[in-house]
């Protein structure tokens, strides 16, 4: 009784919201009909993505836009030992983990000295010379054939087996992240979102906790694609397209960036929309173009960030003394790039230009 | 390899190279000044080439279906930074995300109104057949491509160094408030250069329909060679941009010829050491 005594009330409504949720993911199998139950692994295999794409993006206000290159590449591992060699699993998945752990470990140098914009398109070049070569290495890729053969482990094979394979690895996914994105590293990773020039004067290696970010966000990228490639068991060149970075991206940015909660609802959204509006609408790609600029226009701080706005002005009446302590948490995209700040709900927050 | 073979390459690379000029050029230029990385460049390459190939179809004119390609481009760019880029000015990343999903928006809808076939612009036969060199014959058009990105190199580089508008332009990249204090209008600058810079890529996409065909899917391609350029270059250098897409194009060109498989591995090996070493850039400033 004390503990709950000493959460604020934001902490008890989030503590039953997790709970909340988390009954209800577990519970979905048993309600819901096969097609839905697949519809949901693939938003948290999306979500898995997004959450790797939102640990760079919104803690470290570094924006990839090449991350299905990692995604792609540790698919890639998979498929080409189960298909091509015939190895067992304990081989797919070490093969998928090094492959891509060693392509994030290239891809983290090459950008860990540049920041914003040019960290955007230096990983555009990177995600696109994957798919480049998932194009052109046929004798290891299949090419746009891709790779069949790809079956899931025994233990994971039926559908609801999978889901909750799927769960699991997105509750530890997201458990570790919330003690990453606490921790000291985490925090510095936060410094390098508000100014890395501040973070350099403070002694900081801008580009080591660059590095690191990377691999970290790397580490759920490489676990996505794993995912990924049993979600189909097929991996194709879709798996590296530009368009499905944007969308992982996207995900990040719909749900809110810089909350853990945020790319997961971000990704049940983008999932739900592409495969059941998919059957009514043959130009899915542009409605996916659409989203992405009404989003930027209009919703920039995504569904977190509307709910965090709404329940802060419930808490004013409910609990002012806790809503004044909460002005200045929340965190959108217009922050992440450290640009003037503008909405209300940024309001107390301090930041400064001196990079641009 | 026998000497006629590498210098068909070598002019290969080169007139592809000047056909990524038309594309880096505007680029870079729009970056310099409004720090806008425009990810959509490479849907305006597609579609003004697709905008020109069904105006040369319509009235059998290559020198119209040039210009209507880069007109239809230079009125894309105004709307998307008039209408699409204004109300977010300033926020760096919503600015190029939106790019993102304009490019989605116009690689889909050249699907579906082009189709996915790959199509050619057809040449008029003043541009058709090959220059005798003597040591060898090369296709007049690639020719032609090559002197046109040297001409819109020394064009653009006058415009720049010579009139009032490239001194504004100038100034905007060196300090965008200073300017604006000084009595100009910033913002007019600021259309004036992405619409140009749109325009020169609508160009590009007609031209290059000729060189390279048109296929949706195809603006991803030119997307990337583009910002292989500007990364090696440097974002908002022009010399970068020229430099930059010489080196691109014989990268990729001989790259092709040499390695087929690992093609992309010959524009991304000198881009990582790049960016290793200057990760601004050749030409660029922090």
């Amino acid at each position: 009784m004390q503990l709950v005594q000493r959460l604020s009330l934001t902490q008890r409504v989030q503590v039953v919201l997790l709970v909340v949720f988390l009954g209800a993911g577990v519970a979905a199998p048993y309600v819901l009909p096969p097609f839905y139950v697949s519809i949901l692994s693939l938003s948290l295999v999306f979500g898995m993505f997004a959450l790797s794409i939102n640990l760079l993006a919104g803690y470290a206000g570094l924006v990839s836009l090449g991350h299905a290159g990692i995604m792609a590449t540790s698919a890639y591992g998979v498929g080409y030992v189960a298909s091509r060699l015939g190895g067992g699993v304990g081989q797919q998945l070490t093969t998928a983990v090094i492959a891509g752990l060693v392509v994030t470990a290239i891809f983290a140098v090459m950008a860990m000295r540049t920041s914003a914009v040019y960290f955007l398109m230096v990983t555009l070049a990177q995600g696109m010379t994957i798919w480049g070569l998932s194009m052109r290495l046929a004798r290891i890729t299949g090419s746009e054939n891709g790779l069949r053969g790809v079956y899931r482990p025994e233990a994971i094979a039926p559908y609801w087996k999978y889901y909750y394979f799927c769960l699991t690895m997105v509750v530890v996914a997201a458990g570790l992240l919330w003690v990453i994105t606490r921790s000291p590293m985490g925090l510095a990773m936060r410094g390098l979102r508000e100014s890395e020039t501040r973070m350099r004067m403070l002694g900081y290696n801008t580009a080591l906790q660059k590095f690191y970010a990377f691999m970290l966000s790397g580490v759920f990228a490489t676990a996505s694609g794993i995912m990924y490639a049993y979600y189909n068991q097929f991996v194709s060149p879709t798996a590296a397209e530009f368009v499905t970075s944007g969308k992982g991206v996207l995900m990040a940015i719909l749900g809110g960036v810089g909350t853990i909660a945020g790319p997961l609802i971000g990704a049940v959204i983008i999932v739900a929309i592409e495969n059941l509006l998919s059957l009514y609408v043959t130009r899915w790609p542009t409605i996916l173009g659409l989203l992405f600029i009404f989003a930027m226009l209009f919703w920039r701080e995504g569904v977190m960030g509307a709910i965090s706005v709404t329940w802060t002005k419930a808490l004013r009446r409910l609990a002012p003394a806790e809503a004044a302590r909460r002005e200045h948490l929340t965190v959108g995209l217009d922050q992440a790039a450290g640009a003037p700040v503008t909405a209300d709900a940024s309001a107390g927050r301090h930041t400064d230009k001196t990079e641009d | 390899v026998d000497t006629r073979f590498l210098l068909v390459q070598l002019l290969n690379g080169l007139s592809f190279g000047g056909l990524l000029f038309f594309v880096a050029s505007g680029f870079t230029l729009i970056f310099g000044l409004m720090r806008i990385v425009n990810l959509a460049h490479g849907g305006f390459f597609l579609v003004g080439g697709f905008v020109g190939l069904s105006t040369i179809r319509l009235t059998g004119s290559f020198i119209l279906g040039v210009l209507a390609g880069g007109v239809a481009i230079a009125l894309l760019g105004a709307f998307t930074e008039r209408v699409l880029l204004r109300p977010i000015r300033g926020m760096v990343l919503p600015e190029v995300l939106l790019t993102v999903g304009l490019s989605f928006v116009l690689a889909d809808m050249s699907l579906a109104i082009w189709g996915g076939d790959p199509v050619s612009v057809p040449l008029p036969d003043l541009l058709r057949g090959s220059f005798d060199f003597g040591l060898m014959r090369y296709p007049r058009y690639r020719l032609v491509v090559l002197g046109g990105a040297i001409v819109l190199g020394v064009v653009m580089w006058l415009l720049q160094s010579r009139t009032r508008m490239g001194a504004m332009v100038r100034a905007g990249v060196d300090d965008r408030e200073t300017v604006a204090a000084l009595g100009i209008n910033i913002y007019r600058v600021f259309t004036g250069v992405f619409v140009f810079g749109a325009m020169l890529v609508g160009f590009g996409g007609v031209l290059g329909g000729a060189m390279l065909g048109l296929l949706p899917g195809e603006e991803v391609e030119i997307l990337l060679l583009g910002l292989v350029v500007v990364i090696i270059g440097g974002l908002g250098s022009l010399p970068g941009a020229a430099i930059g897409s010489a080196l691109v194009g014989l990268l990729d060109t001989f790259g092709r010829a040499f390695f087929p498989e690992l093609s992309y591995f010959t524009l991304f090996a000198p881009m990582a050491i790049v960016l290793v070493f200057r990760p601004t850039g050749l030409f660029g400033r922090a």
